[in-house]
C-alpha cells in the first residue's frame, strides 16, 4: 500500500532525480530508451518497496542504483530474458544500497552526475536535432514529462509526439552526435542553442490560449526548473541568468495577465499588486549580478528591459528612456524589424514621436514585417497620437486586414471609429 | 564513423568565389587528409550530363538530366572518417566551400570498403575508366513492391560482381534522410540545420562509384542494379581535367 508520506517522498524524487538518473544511465549504457525505461522502473519499485522498507535517506542514490540493476539486466538478458524476468516478479533485484560504488559516485562530490545533466542537455539541444525534436527530448529525459503531457502541451496526437521523439533520439545514435557538453570552442554557441530551447518552451507555455491554459502553463514551470538547473551547472555564465531572470520576470505576471473571462490583459491594465514580488526579487538578482559581468547578451537585455516594467510601481512610472536603451542596445545584437519596432514604441512612450515615426517608416519596406499587423496598428497609434486623425484612420485600415485574432480586430475598429470621428486625442498609447 | 558529404549547388559558382574555392583548397584538403577525417573527394560533372536510369518490365528506361527536379543538386562529394557528428561538422565548415555552397553530411549504414581503385579514384587517376557517380534514389512510391533485404542482398551480389570485373570504385548504402544534417557558412557562423540539401519526398538511399568504359556501360551497370526496377538511379560521370 502507498502512504500518502511515500508518494509525496517518490514524487519529490521524481522531480528531483529523473533527469540526473536518466543521463547517468544514457552515459554508462548508450542507449536512451532503455535509460528511461530503467528510470521509470525504478520509481515504480519505490512504490511497491518504500512502504514496506522505509523510504530510503538518500532516494536519488536509490534509485540510480535500482534502475543500474535494471539496465544490467536488461543488457545482458536482451529483451526476451527481460520480459521473462518481469513475469518471474523481480526477485532478483539488488536491495537498496548494495551497489557501493554507485553509492559513492552518488553521495558525496556529485561532479560527475552534475555532469552527466549537462551532457544530457546539450546532446538534446544539439544544433543539428530537429528544432521540434530537441524541445520535446529535453521535456522527456530531462523534464520527466510523458510523451501524453507533451503531445497535450504542444496540441498534437499523442502518436506524433512518439514518432518526433523516436525519430530525434534514432538521429542522435544514427548520426553520431556525442553525448557530451560541448569543448570551449563550440560551447558560447552550443549554450546559446540551449537557451534557446529553454526560452521557446517558456513561450509555448507563456502564449497558452485559455482551454489548454493549466497543461501549458506546466511548461514555463518546467522551463524554469530546467533554467535554475542550467545555473547551478553553469553558474559563471551570465546568459544563462539572463534567460532565467527573463523568465522569472515574465513568470510573475502569470495571475495578472487573463482576465476572468481568458482575455489577456496589457501590461499597462494590469493589476501590478498581483504580480509574484518573489519571483521579481529572484530575477532582479539574477540579472544584477549577471550585468555585473559585463557581458550584456541578448537574454540580459531582454531581462533588463522586463526589468523596467518590474520596478515601475504604476505605468506611469515605467522608464521609458531606459527601455528605449535597451532596445537600441539589443537591436544591435539581434538585428530584427520586430526589435526595431518595440523600439519605436519605447521611443514614442519616452516622449519623442517623430522619431518613433522615423523609425517605423524605415521598417516601411520590409518584407519579413508585410502582413505583420502590429507595423500599422503602431503607426495608426502614432499617427493618432500626433492629431494626424486622416492618416492614422488609414493605418488603421491597412492594419485591419492583417489582425490575427478577433480581441486585436475589436481594438482596431474602435479606434479606427475613434479617429474616423475625431475623437481620442489625448490618449495614450496601448 | 564514415560520413558522405555532399556538395549542394545551384549553378556555376559565381568567378569569385570559385577564385577563393580554387586558391583555399588545397589546404584544406591537406589538413584534413593528414588529419585522417578526410578519405577522399571528387567534383561531379555538371547535372545536364547525368542520366536517370529506370528499368520497368525489363526494359531499360533513360531520361535525359539528373533524377530531382529541384533547383539545387549535388556537385561533388567528399568521403569523411570521424569520430561523431561534431567533427564532420567542424571539418567541413572549415572548408572554403561551405561559404559558398549547403554541404549535407550523411553518415552510410554499413561499414564502406576501401581499396586501390579508391585511392586511384582519390588521386583522380582515371586511367583504368571513367568514375560515374550512381545515386540510389527511394521512397515516394516504388514501381514493384520492395523488399528491403531482397534489394541489400541483390545489391550485394552487384556489387560483388563489379568488383570480380575492377568496376567497382567504392560504394554503399546510407542512413535515412531523417539522420541528414545541412551545414552553411555564413559570415563565419556555421548554421547548421536537420536535413538534406535537396528535400524532395524522395531521397539518396546509397550511392556507388563505377569506373566504365563509356556512359553506356554505366547505364548497363546501373540498369542490373534492384533499385533501378523500383525506382531510379542517377547515373553522372565525375569532372576530369
Amino acid at each position: 500500500m502507498t502512504t500518502p508520506a511515500v508518494q509525496h517522498a517518490v514524487d519529490a524524487a521524481f522531480r528531483e532525480e529523473w533527469g540526473r538518473i536518466v543521463a547517468t544511465l544514457i552515459r554508462r549504457t548508450g542507449d536512451w530508451d532503455l535509460a528511461e525505461e530503467c528510470a521509470q522502473e525504478a520509481f515504480a519499485e519505490a512504490l511497491r518497496r518504500w512502504p514496506a522498507d522505509g523510504i530510503p535517506q538518500r532516494p536519488g542514490a536509490w534509485l540510480t542504483t535500482v534502475a543500474g540493476h535494471r539496465a544490467i539486466d536488461w543488457l545482458r538478458r536482451g529483451a526476451r530474458g527481460a520480459e521473462l524476468l518481469e513475469q518471474a516478479g523481480r526477485e532478483v533485484l539488488p536491495p537498496p544500497g548494495a551497489d557501493e560504488e554507485a553509492m559513492a559516485e552518488l553521495s558525496g562530490q556529485s561532479g560527475a552526475i552534475e555532469d552527466d545533466r549537462l551532457r544530457l542537455i546539450f546532446t538534446c539541444c544539439h544544433p543539428a536535432l530537429p528544432l521540434e525534436g530537441r524541445v520535446a527530448l529535453t521535456l522527456r529525459s530531462l523534464a520527466g514529462l510523458s510523451t501524453a503531457e507533451i503531445a497535450h502541451a504542444f496540441l498534437v496526437p499523442e502518436a506524433t509526439m512518439a514518432k518526433r521523439l523516436t525519430r530525434t533520439k534514432a538521429k542522435i545514435a544514427a548520426a553520431g552526435i556525442p553525448y557530451r557538453v560541448p569543448p570551449a570552442h563550440l560551447l558560447p554557441e552550443r549554450t546559446a542553442g540551449v537557451l534557446a530551447v529553454l526560452y521557446l518552451m517558456f513561450n509555448e507555455g507563456h502564449s497558452a490560449s485559455s482551454g489548454t491554459e493549466l497543461i501549458r502553463a506546466s511548461l514555463c514551470e518546467e522551463a524554469i526548473r530546467l533554467g535554475r538547473a542550467l545555473h547551478q551547472l553553469m553558474p559563471d555564465e551570465p546568459e544563462v541568468r539572463g534567460v532565467l531572470a527573463l523568465m522569472l520576470l515574465h513568470h510573475s505576471r502569470r495571475h495578472a495577465r487573463v482576465g476572468g473571462d481568458g482575455q489577456l490583459i496589457t501590461l499597462e491594465e494590469q493589476d501590478r499588486s498581483r504580480w509574484d514580488a518573489a519571483e521579481i526579487q529572484e530575477g532582479l538578482a539574477l540579472l544584477e549580478s549577471a550585468l555585473r559581468q559585463r557581458q550584456a547578451g541578448p537574454y540580459q537585455l531582454q531581462a533588463a528591459i522586463a526589468a523596467c516594467h518590474a520596478r515601475a510601481a504604476t505605468a506611469a512610472d515605467t522608464d521609458w528612456p531606459q527601455i528605449a536603451g535597451l532596445y537600441a542596445l539589443l537591436e544591435r545584437q539581434m538585428p530584427s524589424p520586430v526589435v526595431r519596432l518595440n523600439r519605436a514604441v519605447a521611443v514614442a512612450m519616452a516622449g519623442d514621436i517623430e522619431a518613433a515615426l522615423a523609425l517605423v517608416d524605415e521598417l516601411s519596406g520590409d518584407p519579413r514585417l508585410a502582413r505583420y499587423y502590429l507595423l500599422e496598428a503602431t503607426r495608426a497609434d502614432l499617427l493618432r497620437r500626433r492629431g494626424d486623425q486622416a492618416a492614422a484612420a488609414a493605418a488603421y485600415q491597412r492594419a485591419l486586414p492583417l489582425a490575427p485574432s478577433q480581441a486585436e480586430r475589436r481594438y482596431l475598429l474602435s479606434r479606427l471609429q475613434e479617429t474616423s470621428t475625431g475623437d481620442g486625442r489625448d490618449d495614450t498609447l496601448p | 564513423m564514415k560520413y558522405v558529404v555532399f556538395i549542394g549547388s545551384e549553378g556555376l559558382p559565381v568567378p569569385e568565389a570559385l577564385e577563393v574555392m580554387q586558391r583555399e583548397l588545397p589546404a584544406w584538403i591537406e589538413e584534413m587528409d593528414g588529419r585522417g577525417v578526410r578519405l577522399l573527394g571528387r567534383e561531379l560533372d555538371l547535372p545536364e550530363t547525368a542520366v536517370t536510369v529506370r528499368v520497368r518490365d525489363g526494359e531499360t528506361l533513360v531520361t535525359d538530366g539528373p533524377f530531382a527536379e529541384t533547383k539545387e543538386f549535388v556537385a561533388g562529394l567528399d568521403i569523411f572518417e570521424c569520430a561523431d557528428l561534431d567533427e564532420a561538422i567542424e571539418a567541413a565548415a572549415k572548408s572554403p566551400v561551405a561559404r559558398y555552397h549547403p554541404m549535407e553530411i550523411r553518415p552510410f549504414a554499413a561499414g564502406l570498403r576501401l581499396g586501390e581503385a579508391a585511392s586511384e579514384f582519390a588521386r583522380e587517376d582515371d586511367s583504368a575508366g571513367t568514375p560515374y557517380l550512381l545515386t540510389m534514389w527511394m521512397g515516394g512510391t516504388p514501381a514493384a513492391p520492395l523488399d528491403d533485404e531482397a534489394v541489400m542482398r541483390e545489391g550485394e551480389a552487384w556489387r560483388r560482381d563489379l568488383e570480380a570485373r575492377d568496376l567497382q570504385v567504392l560504394g554503399g548504402a546510407l542512413r535515412g534522410p531523417d539522420t541528414a544534417t545541412t551545414i552553411r557558412v555564413r559570415d563565419g557562423q556555421t548554421l547548421i540545420s536537420d536535413g538534406p540539401v535537396i528535400k524532395t519526398t524522395d531521397f539518396i538511399a546509397g550511392i556507388d562509384v563505377v569506373r566504365c568504359a563509356d556512359r553506356q556501360q554505366a547505364i548497363e551497370l546501373a540498369a542490373a542494379h534492384p533499385i533501378a526496377r523500383h525506382h531510379a538511379i542517377e547515373v553522372r560521370p565525375f569532372y576530369s581535367e
